[in-house]
């Protein structure tokens, strides 16, 4: 593998050259504490160094309000939105937000193929970053390193002068080509290590969830979650929309939009004349676990939560999905050796 | 509804903040009213069904004359709106209504003053059915100007259900609690997209809260984030007086 | 394997735009219900299942899923029967002969005729439930002899609110089929069968090993025709039922009608019972 460096002090020349070529989009601060993936006016702007952001790169290929199309009232007639492809380089992206849009790629071509996401998801070039694992990550314990490179076209690897740069496909030998970069003096370093930790492998999880049925942390939960759904809304995995039409005030024509919805939300589903089908806080909780660690990968073989930590680092109550995952585990170790 | 709906506008003992007739009507607005009639309230006119399409009403009930007056207008009117918070969930107290918000804030977050009288002033919905709510302390036009399209297309306006917390996240904004804020975000009915976090302050609750909310959870949020019990239930009570006591009872 | 193994390679689609189509008729069934006759663009056939659903929209009110109401028999255009519940639903109580609706679908699972032909046919529909069985009914009529007895059971909140009588009155006319109707309440001229519609399924004329049986109705429903059903003896796998959920965009992408791992909108509505039994959160 041909390992190059990146000094410190070129990283704004190096988000220059990229910026020359295409609309960059980087991890940059909003507020003291946080970061979010911005548009790349200023090359010195951008943060390769930081914990998360609070919304994934799903944003560019699902927006959370996305128009489906406009409306005219006094004909009844419509035109699509035009849905154009992002055709951008995606900087500093961690390895887990690059996994979850394997699973979004998954969703939105399994079945009916979605032409507004698919066409959005053309023309990405991926550059990732490595990243420390802070006291909310875990995704090593879904199996994906903090230096994982699948689905990059180039990834940087964070050393303390800079940055090990790997050229991974055509398109990344492109991007960097023009760009002076010295060959790397010392191999890639062992990845940092979690402080968060699933503790059984992957492969058993299916059958541990699928035994958690009926646990009691669901009720649990329920006492201590407020029902916000901002555990939904962060999520990389986490597809669900719902679609709401906007009359303009003349009421001539409008638009209908979709907008990011949560099954932690109690009207998520509810019908007209008020049942509610999935309405008590235990079972919301219970569904939007299982969906992350078993309906969906029952499906695909694959785990739903990439371990970003987002949920549990952003909810007010404090519920974390680490906890209730190997509660689930502990639970059912428990029964099985007193079984024995 | 007929061709122009007749349009009437009531006010009780509001803070003032929402004052319809005060709205700085945008144009689209003037618009809007040129598809309706404004008719105007005559007390001693005999009770006609049906005189008013829709009836804006803003302000808690505080007398037995309220009561009796907006009986009368729930009677007359097809559609009956209620505007604003105090119109929605009743008035926050006596006290706010006659003073500048910023000093009943204070007062409210201020150690030991306990600002909520026994009787709060009561929602319109306490005494009549209403039909729709435009919510907020004060209500926005933005919000108003929807309500009032809707109506006049003959259509019920959709109210948001959900936590501020899902606008909040939506718009991407960095969450109060994380600056040592303390928010009512979580429980609190959204709509107004997020409007006090996105300034970068907290969520006082003026919407309402959210359908079948977790209180206790809530509190547990707010004394972890250090306030006594007492607080944080007095935070919550803030636009929720109405709702809390009848949850108590 | 990978996740992208596991896509199908089908061109993207613009799931989302309605097609304009053409409300020809618009006939009152009650109270709260109206039937619709629409047409697509230039009389296109809709080419769908008895079971399935379309979702139909109105601009600036919304979109919800409808059940196709008429069978795929009678082709050119297609039939709703629409109760008034909330937005949008008002909004099409409104429509007139020649308005225009948007129209997307049809959707979902439906019903799998090729395990119907051959066997008794027994529909159980309560309340709006008869609107969705209706095709199935009207398919098993129009093609009555690659079906076998059709036995109807079919039970409404009032006899005010019963869905199709000129239909029923056919029905309970036509030798061919075994029609039994019941009302919770009866006003004082219903002469017929006052009771839930669980106390007509004792009584049924059943051949147990070449019975299948279509069950559609309101949620509260099914758990208890499945008791009945059951103390017939009928097996689990005659058994079909439609659900209903919350749904958006009937093509799998919004996640609302979820059950478990199940999508209503793909797997469902009309659900073997079988396959029903892994799904915990399903009746
Ligand atoms: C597969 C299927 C078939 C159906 N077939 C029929 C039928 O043949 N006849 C009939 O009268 N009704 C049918 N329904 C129910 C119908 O979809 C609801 O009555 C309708 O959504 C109410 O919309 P509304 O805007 O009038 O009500 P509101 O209460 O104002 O609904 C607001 C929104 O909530 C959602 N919603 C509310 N209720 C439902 C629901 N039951 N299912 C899905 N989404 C809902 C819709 O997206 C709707 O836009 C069916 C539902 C499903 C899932
Ligand atoms: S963020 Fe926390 S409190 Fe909010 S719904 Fe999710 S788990 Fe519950
Ligand atoms: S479930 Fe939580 S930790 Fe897992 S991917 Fe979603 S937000 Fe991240
Ligand atoms: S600032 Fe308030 S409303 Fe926004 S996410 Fe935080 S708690 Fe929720
Ligand atoms: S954020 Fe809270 S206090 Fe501010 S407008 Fe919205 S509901 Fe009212
Ligand atoms: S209706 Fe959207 S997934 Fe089924």
């Amino acid at each position: 593998m041909d390992l190059k460096f990146l000094a410190s002090d070129r990283v704004e020349a190096f988000v220059s050259h990229l910026m020359q070529q295409k609309t960059v989009y980087a991890p940059q601060h909003t507020g003291k504490h946080s970061v979010a993936l911005e548009k790349v006016d200023d090359p010195a702007a951008v943060i390769l160094d930081y914990g998360r952001t609070m919304q994934s790169v799903k944003k560019f290929f699902l927006p959370p309000r996305d128009e489906l199309l406009s409306f005219d009232l006094t004909d009844h007639s419509f035109t699509p939105a035009a849905v154009e492809p992002l055709d951008a380089i995606l900087l500093g992206i961690h390895s887990y937000d690059r996994a979850a849009i394997d699973r979004l790629d998954y969703n939105f071509s399994q079945g009916h193929p979605e032409k507004n996401y698919l066409t959005r998801r053309e023309g990405v070039v991926w550059v990732g970053v490595s990243f420390e694992p802070d006291e909310f990550h875990f995704s090593g314990s879904v199996g994906i390193s903090p230096h994982e490179t699948a689905g990059f076209d180039a990834f940087l690897t964070r050393v303390r002068e800079g940055y090990l740069v790997e050229v991974l496909t055509d398109a990344g030998r492109e991007l960097v080509s023009g760009f002076e970069l010295p060959p790397a003096e010392r191999p890639k370093p062992a990845p940092g290590h979690f402080h968060q930790h699933i503790f059984l492998p992957q492969a058993k999880l299916n059958e541990v969830m699928a035994a958690s049925y009926n646990n009691e942390i669901w009720a649990e939960m329920a006492e201590k979650c407020v029902g916000c759904g901002s555990c939904n809304i962060v999520c990389p995995t986490c597809y669900c929309f719902n679609v709401e039409e906007n009359v303009d005030i003349t009421v001539t024509g409008g638009t209908r939009e979709r907008i990011w919805d949560g099954c932690m939300l109690r009207e998520f589903t509810e019908v007209a004349g008020g049942e509610v089908f999935r309405g008590g806080l235990a079972e919301r909780q219970r569904h939007r676990v299982m969906r992350k660690f078993k309906y969906l990968s029952d499906k695909t073989g694959h785990p739903w939560c990439v371990g970003c930590g987002r949920c549990t680092a952003y909810c007010t109550a404090g519920i974390s999905i680490v906890s209730i995952v190997n509660r689930c585990v502990s639970d059912f170790e428990e029964r099985h050796t007193t079984a024995m | 509804m007929a061709a122009k709906p007749r349009v009437a506008f009531f006010d009780f003992t509001g803070c003032e903040g929402c004052e319809l007739n005060q709205l700085n009507f945008e144009n689209q607005l003037l618009d809007m009213l040129e598809h309706v009639d404004i008719v105007e309230w005559r007390e001693a006119m005999d009770d006609r069904p049906g005189e008013y399409d829709i009836a804006f009403v803003e302000g808690s009930l505080s007398t037995p004359d309220c009561i009796k007056r907006i009986n009368d207008i729930r009677r007359r009117a097809k559609v009956l709106v209620a505007v604003g918070a105090c119109a929605v969930q009743g008035g926050i107290n006596g006290m706010k209504n006659t003073r500048p918000i910023e000093e009943v804030r204070e007062e409210v977050y201020g150690k030991d003053k306990y600002l909520f009288p026994t009787l709060p002033a009561l929602p319109l919905s306490a005494v009549v059915k209403v039909d729709v709510n435009v919510r907020g302390c004060p209500m926005t036009q933005l919000e108003f100007l929807k309500v009032f399209t809707a109506l006049v297309m003959g259509k019920q306006p959709v109210e948001p259900n959900s936590a501020v917390c899902v606008e909040c996240k939506l718009k991407e904004n960095e969450c109060v609690y994380e600056k040592g804020m303390i928010c009512l975000g979580p429980v609190t009915r959204g709509g107004c997209d997020a409007h006090c976090p996105s300034f970068g302050q907290y969520c006082t609750g003026c919407r309402g809260l959210v359908p079948e909310p977790n209180l206790k959870a809530m509190e547990e949020i707010l004394v972890k984030h250090g306030l006594s019990v007492n607080e944080a239930w007095k935070r919550l009570h803030l636009y929720n007086s109405h709702e809390l006591e009848g949850l108590k009872s | 394997m990978k996740l992208n193994e596991s896509v199908s390679t089908q061109e993207p689609q613009d799931l989302y735009l309605p097609v304009m189509s053409e409300v020809l008729e618009v006939k009152r069934l009650t109270e709260l219900e109206t039937l619709y006759t629409v047409q697509l663009p230039g009389g296109r056939d809709l080419g769908h299942q008895p079971g399935q659903f379309v979702e139909v929209s109105v601009f600036g009110v919304g979109e919800a899923p409808f059940s196709i109401s008429s069978s795929p028999t009678r082709q050119g255009v297609f039939e709703l029967g629409i109760r008034r519940v909330g937005l949008l639903t008002e909004k099409l109580a409104e429509l007139k002969p020649g308005d225009k609706v948007g129209i997307r679908g049809p959707f979902g699972h439906g019903i799998d005729l090729e395990k119907f032909k051959g066997k008794d046919v027994l529909i159980i529909a309560g309340g709006i439930g008869l609107v969705p069985m209706r095709s199935l009914i009207n398919y098993v009529l129009d093609r009555r002899d690659e079906f076998g007895r059709l036995i109807i059971c079919y039970g409404s909140r009032s006899d005010q609110e019963l869905l199709f009588t000129d239909e029923i009155a056919a029905w309970q006319e036509d030798p061919d089929v075994d029609f039994h109707v019941t009302v919770d309440r009866g006003s004082p001229q219903w002469e017929g069968k006052v009771g839930v519609i669980t106390t007509l399924i004792p009584g049924l004329d059943l051949d147990l090993d070449r019975t299948v049986c279509c069950v559609c109705g309101p949620p509260v429903m099914y758990r208890f025709v499945l008791l009945a059903l059951k103390s017939r003896g009928l097996p689990d796998e005659a058994i079909y039922m439609s659900l209903e959920r919350r749904m958006k965009c009937g093509v799998g992408k919004c996640g609302h009608c979820q059950i478990n791992h199940s999508y209503v909108c793909q797997d469902g509505p009309v659900y073997h019972y079988p396959d029903l039994k892994s799904l915990e959160e399903a009746l």
